[in-house]
């Protein structure tokens, strides 16, 4: 081959190897980079070089049944830096040191922030609008002086509970990133949260915009609303009297209260007390505050963090310290915002007596004329099981067990029902589930085994509700079930949601689960539990004019809580009124009260009474009084001024009162007790009719620790009128407290009011 | 046709097929006295002031074409580049279009050269590349790479002219030595010895990419020349244990840092390694979002400061971007019309040295072009090899346009010859 050849022939070959090979190579890469895996590379540029901002959506509002507003999201604003602008360091000092003035933040720290490499730096959120005016003013300064955009304003919202503490356990509240933690924010988050608004736009790679109509915007959508079956009066009500009995009955481990409506199961009020104030959730108690600023060495034996011989450094038990105090800090703030009502398990004590008769009448193991015989205490096997009175309650029939709230009788109707039939009730009544109510944070049960089965012994505390555990609000459910003619419902918090146009997303109807016990069943223990409050152990509890029935429980606590070697007790009282067509049932609950008393029907008793006192006449129910009732009811005092004197004495006395006149005028001037304030029926109104008499005054005696008839005796004999709250109507009602004290001078016809209880009932 | 004139014609044959193939062993005949009637005559044709006929006018046309695509390609690529970086948007653009006017008219004087002259210099002009690659080396460098022989902004990369003295070298040592390219003296050795001498002070710059277009320019020219196939399967092997020896000294770690992200440019990595592999990703996010009709002359989006140096080494990602898939072929198809014309300039050319002169400078593009796009589709390291009339670069420019200047004065010669 001669050499032109051979070079002609190896020029094909390059030729070969240069288009064919390296050029196709060459075109089928890129043929595979631009068809195949075209879309994906194309996704994956046009995610990097689209900027996507992010607009916050407002929270949805939460209302009371009523409309009124318990949680609202105002306009605030974000100051957010953009780091990357400042050409020189003059200008980051001269914006930190406005901004660390303006925002009242620590100048190093916002120093720190100029000085970052990038376009976004949270300076500090939920700025209000007078910082946010000055720092408008400032950016308009900046603007003049040519220093470059530095500081941007961004909308923000900021939670507001104009409540305060009202209902705090159930509404909850909302982290720094505007998100639910707790309660019906934590619940409902996902409604309440809306969808924030999207504004996309093509933007080069150091954020700025590119020439393009690359543009789009999606609308914020704001939060849905929510209207919680929470009545914002009757919760005032029940937190006013819960916290009342909290100081009373200096109780160490806060109260609940729950009141339901039976039908349909929506929760009216439902209170953990004390709480804590939703608009800054983060701050414990001064108390709390003060016993973790006092931890010290000693705190560090006592709970275990340090061993006594331990050879620690100072700077190891700084350090313990330190974290036992964080520890002591997180703990008290989850004890803090935990909802007893569906949180805590207790034993439900006597209170449960009224399920246990459910089964057994449902069953009919007994019959009202089932004698039971009770000696102080119930033989069984080697085992004593004591009754709170040990002088025995005597023979009865179920309806004077209930009344007595008799241990052994309880025990006997247990066994009537047997351990398989009493474990089916338990279910049936909801006990061994949650009720599903729609709060975060529910607890289940705790019974003697997971399948039910529990020995002769088990059986017998188990039927006066010891020795096993529920919810208060699985409690409440059980009884609203008997009280709702043996329907069991599930209870709920949230009774409708809104759109932020106000248009409803969704009603949330009741959920019905089952009959649990027939209705005749279900109306002879409204019958029982309604002559338990009139005249058994659950007295204390009964509410003039409204057929109320209930149940004491007192039970016994596993734990001691305070630390005082002592027995720590739950007193709780379980009801609902009006007996023969329920409407509201209610469970008050005090854990651990240490003010010398700790039975139900003393501590608890009295608190549902007062609020129910209030709460049923709220609820427009007809008050039918009895006649020994109706001459202690108040009625409420009219205008009488202006009129003659004659003419005012006739209204007066029409009204229900007696009239006393003093003064030489013709017209009435004054009137005691002035228009619109409550009197009971027969009281005195004091008319004057001169100027002179109105400086009349009398001495407030002593009205504490006296029968009915005498208190009214005394009231007439001083000249002033007594109002009475409380257990009136018992015969061994015996007044309390008296409003102002005795000696206080006051005008004649001054109300004061007198409450009234019976000593201490053992139930 | 007359038998006089069959004769005449049959003895021109014979005759310039003598010359032809003695052509390269005759070299040395243009500094000698006593040149022959025929090579006199060819010199007059070829003066410096003669204004001919037979300039390759289709090659000419592609070259004005690539460029005139090129350069537009170029200045959609850089506008927001040079308006953020310099504040005008035009810079990149002003600056090529002077050093692109000059290179034509560089392209157009040397096309009038009688390329012969460079067969006189060739061992000069390969020691001037060498002088060149050793000056860069004297030159401080901030970055402590040395390529560039210049003031300020004008300068020049050193391994520009190697490239060209290197081809140059071979094509002449081929031509002059074809009868005995079998040898391992003739063939091999001088080959062997210009790549090492070249790849050690490429080595020093560091300019691998450099490197490697060297190799396979040497071992191109050396094929053509007539070398035995079997001693370019030595040099592989050679090159195999050179490149391991250097992998072992760690000399190569400057490449190993470039190469560390290579293929992995669209895997998710950390802060370290986003440095290494953002142009190659950016560039496939590009070349991806072309698709196959392309967003549209000047409408690219990785342009705007998303892909790094789009002026550069990867303008082609711009162009398949903003052209697509339709787009990159046909510029491919004009590169290849391109190569192809080169190549049948250079095989019309009379002598050897012109043949292979002209091949491999023509093959020196198609390989440019074929790296470029394998480096810009993460096939090949990112290691810094432009694209023939698109990238912006002068010095490249201009040496790139001389370059086709030679190869258009090979085809004047076998165009005149012709005529």
């Amino acid at each position: 081959m001669g050499a032109n050849q051979r070079l002609r022939q190896r020029t094909v070959w390059l030729l070969i190897i240069i288009l064919v090979v390296g050029f196709g190579a060459v075109i089928s890469r890129l043929a595979f980079l631009q068809l195949v895996q075209g879309e994906d590379l194309q996704q994956r540029a046009v995610k990097q070089q689209l900027s996507d901002t992010s607009i916050s959506a407002k929270r949805g509002t939460i209302y009371d049944r009523n409309g009124k507003v318990l949680a609202q999201s105002a306009s605030v604003w974000q100051v957010v830096l953009s780091p990357i602008n400042f050409e020189e360091d003059s200008q980051r000092e001269y914006v930190a040191t406005q901004l660390s003035q303006i925002l009242s933040l620590d100048y190093e720290d916002v120093l720190e922030k100029t000085k970052e490499n990038s376009y976004y730096s949270v300076v500090k959120r939920k700025v209000e609008s007078n910082e946010r005016d000055q720092v408008l003013e400032l950016m308009n300064k900046l603007e003049d002086e040519d220093i470059p955009a530095v500081i941007a304003l961004l909308d923000d919202y900021k939670r507001y509970y104009p409540y305060s503490e009202l209902a705090s356990s159930v509404i909850g509240f909302t982290g720094s990133d505007d998100q639910g933690l707790s309660g019906v924010e934590y619940q409902y988050n996902d409604y309440l949260t809306g969808t924030p608004g999207r504004i996309i736009t093509a933007t080069d790679a150091v954020g700025g915009i590119m020439p393009f109509d690359y543009s789009q915007n999606v609308d914020t959508i704001d939060g849905n609303s929510l209207v919680l079956t929470i009545d914002e009066t009757i919760q005032s009500i029940i937190e006013k009297y819960m916290q009342k009995g909290i100081e009373d009955n200096d109780v160490y481990n806060r109260g609940v209260c729950i009141a339901m409506e039976i039908k349909t199961g929506e929760i009216l009020g439902m209170a953990t007390v004390e709480g804590y104030d939703p608009n800054d959730p983060f701050t414990i108690s001064k108390e709390d505050q003060k016993m973790i600023s006092s931890i010290n060495r000693e705190y560090l034996y006592e709970n275990g963090y340090l061993d006594e011989t331990s050879t620690a450094s100072g700077k190891e038990v700084d350090k313990l310290i330190d974290q036992a105090k964080s520890e002591a800090e997180s703990a008290a703030l989850s004890k803090m915002w935990r909802n007893k009502a569906i949180s805590d398990t207790y034993y439900p004590g006597s209170v449960f007596k009224m399920i246990t008769l459910s089964m057994a009448l449902e069953e009919n193991t007994v019959s009202p004329k089932t004698k039971f015989v009770c000696n102080g205490y119930f033989q069984l096997y080697n085992e004593k099981i004591g009754c709170h009175n040990t002088a025995g309650h005597g023979t009865q029939n179920y309806t004077k067990a209930l009344c007595n709230s008799c241990n052994p009788a309880f025990i006997e109707i247990g066994q009537s029902v047997g351990e398989e039939k009493f474990w089916e009730y338990y279910q049936a009544f909801g006990f061994s589930e949650k009720t599903g109510i729609d709060l975060p944070g529910e607890s289940d049960d705790l019974f003697f085994s997971e399948d039910g089965t529990m020995g002769p012994v088990d059986l017998a505390v188990a039927s006066f509700g010891q020795n096993f555990s529920v919810t208060p609000i699985q409690m409440i459910t059980a009884a609203s079930a008997i009280a709702n003619g043996g329907k069991l419902v599930q209870p709920h918090v949230v009774k409708q949601i809104l759109a932020a146009d106000g248009s409803v997303v969704k009603n949330i109807s009741t959920d019905y689960k089952r009959q649990v016990i027939s209705e005749e069943v279900a109306k002879e223990m409204c019958a029982v539990l309604e002559e338990n409050a009139i005249n058994g152990s659950g007295k204390n509890g009964y509410v003039a004019g409204y057929r109320v029935a209930g149940k004491t429980g007192t039970s016994e606590k596993l734990t001691d809580s305070n630390g005082d070697f002592v027995q720590d007790y739950i007193a709780s009282y379980c009801g609902f009124a009006p007996a023969d067509n329920p409407e509201i049932a209610m469970l008050v609950f005090f854990d651990t009260p240490l003010g010398g008393n700790y039975y139900g029907s003393a501590v608890a008793a009295p608190v549902f009474a007062n609020i129910m006192s209030e709460v049923l006449p709220y609820l427009e129910l007809e008050a039918r009084y009895t006649d020994e009732e109706a001459a202690n009811v108040d009625t409420t005092a009219g205008s009488y001024t202006g009129l003659s004197v004659s003419e005012a004495e006739k209204i007066v006395n029409s009204d229900g009162f007696d009239a006393t006149i003093k003064g030489e005028g013709t017209t009435v001037v004054a009137q005691i007790p002035a228009a619109g304030s409550k009197i009971p029926t027969g009281g005195t109104v004091v008319l004057y009719t001169d100027d002179t008499s109105i400086n009349e005054k009398v001495t407030v005696p002593n009205f504490v620790g006296f029968s009915l008839s005498d208190v009214n005796y005394i009231a007439s004999y001083y000249g002033v009128n007594v109002s009475l709250t409380g257990t009136v109507n018992s015969s061994d009602s015996v007044s309390v407290t008296q409003d102002v004290a005795e000696g206080t001078l006051v005008s004649p016809g001054t109300v004061i009011t007198v409450s009234f209880s019976t000593s201490g009932i053992n139930d | 046709m007359s038998t006089s004139d069959l004769r005449r014609e049959s003895d021109r044959r014979r005759y310039s097929s003598e010359r032809y193939a003695t052509a390269g062993a005759s070299s040395n005949r243009y500094r000698s006295s006593n040149a022959q009637p025929k090579s006199t005559k060819r010199k007059k044709q070829f003066s410096l002031l003669s204004i001919g006929k037979g300039l390759d006018v289709p090659f000419c046309m592609l070259i004005v074409l690539l460029l005139a695509i090129g350069i537009t390609m170029m200045f959609s690529a850089s506008y927001p580049v040079a308006l953020s970086e310099i504040g005008d948007s035009y810079y990149y653009l002003k600056r090529q279009l002077l050093f692109a006017i000059i290179g034509l008219v560089i392209m157009l004087a040397v096309s009038y050269v009688d390329y012969h002259y460079f067969h006189r210099f060739s061992a000069l002009i390969l020691g001037v590349s060498y002088f060149a690659l050793i000056l860069v080396l004297l030159i401080p460098s901030e970055t402590g790479i040395h390529r560039w022989i210049g003031i300020g902004d004008y300068g020049i990369q050193a391994s520009e002219i190697t490239k060209f003295a290197i081809i140059l070298f071979l094509a002449h040592w081929g031509s002059r030595y074809y009868d005995r390219m079998h040898t391992l003296k003739y063939g091999v050795m001088p080959g062997a010895t210009v790549f090492g001498t070249t790849a050690f002070l490429l080595l020093l710059e560091p300019h691998y990419s450099c490197i490697v277009i060297v190799a396979i320019l040497t071992v191109l020219m050396m094929f053509l020349s007539g070398i035995k196939v079997k001693w370019l399967a030595v040099a592989a092997v050679i090159l195999a244990v050179v490149v391991l020896i250097l992998w072992a000294t760690g000399l190569l770690s400057y490449a190993m840092d470039r190469m560390d992200g290579w293929g992995k440019a669209l895997e998710p990595v950390g802060e370290e390694q986003i440095q290494q592999t953002w142009q190659t990703r950016n560039s496939l996010y590009a070349i991806g979002s072309g698709g196959l009709f392309g967003l549209g002359l000047g409408q690219s989006r990785q342009k705007y400061l998303y892909l790094p140096e789009p002026q550069n080494d990867f303008v082609f990602a711009i162009v398949c971007e903003e052209l697509g898939l339709i787009g990159a072929i046909a510029i491919l198809l004009i590169f290849a019309l391109l190569v192809w014309r080169g190549i049948v300039i250079s095989l019309r050319a009379k002598d050897r040295f012109g043949k292979l002169l002209g091949i491999g400078l023509t093959s020196q593009i198609g390989i440019q072009v074929i790296l470029n796009i394998l480096v810009i589709t993460d096939w090949l390291p990112n290691t810094g090899i432009s694209l023939p009339f698109f990238s912006y670069g002068g010095s490249s420019l201009l040496m790139l346009l001389f370059q086709m200047g030679v190869i258009l004065s090979i085809s004047r010669s076998a165009n005149i010859e012709k005529a």
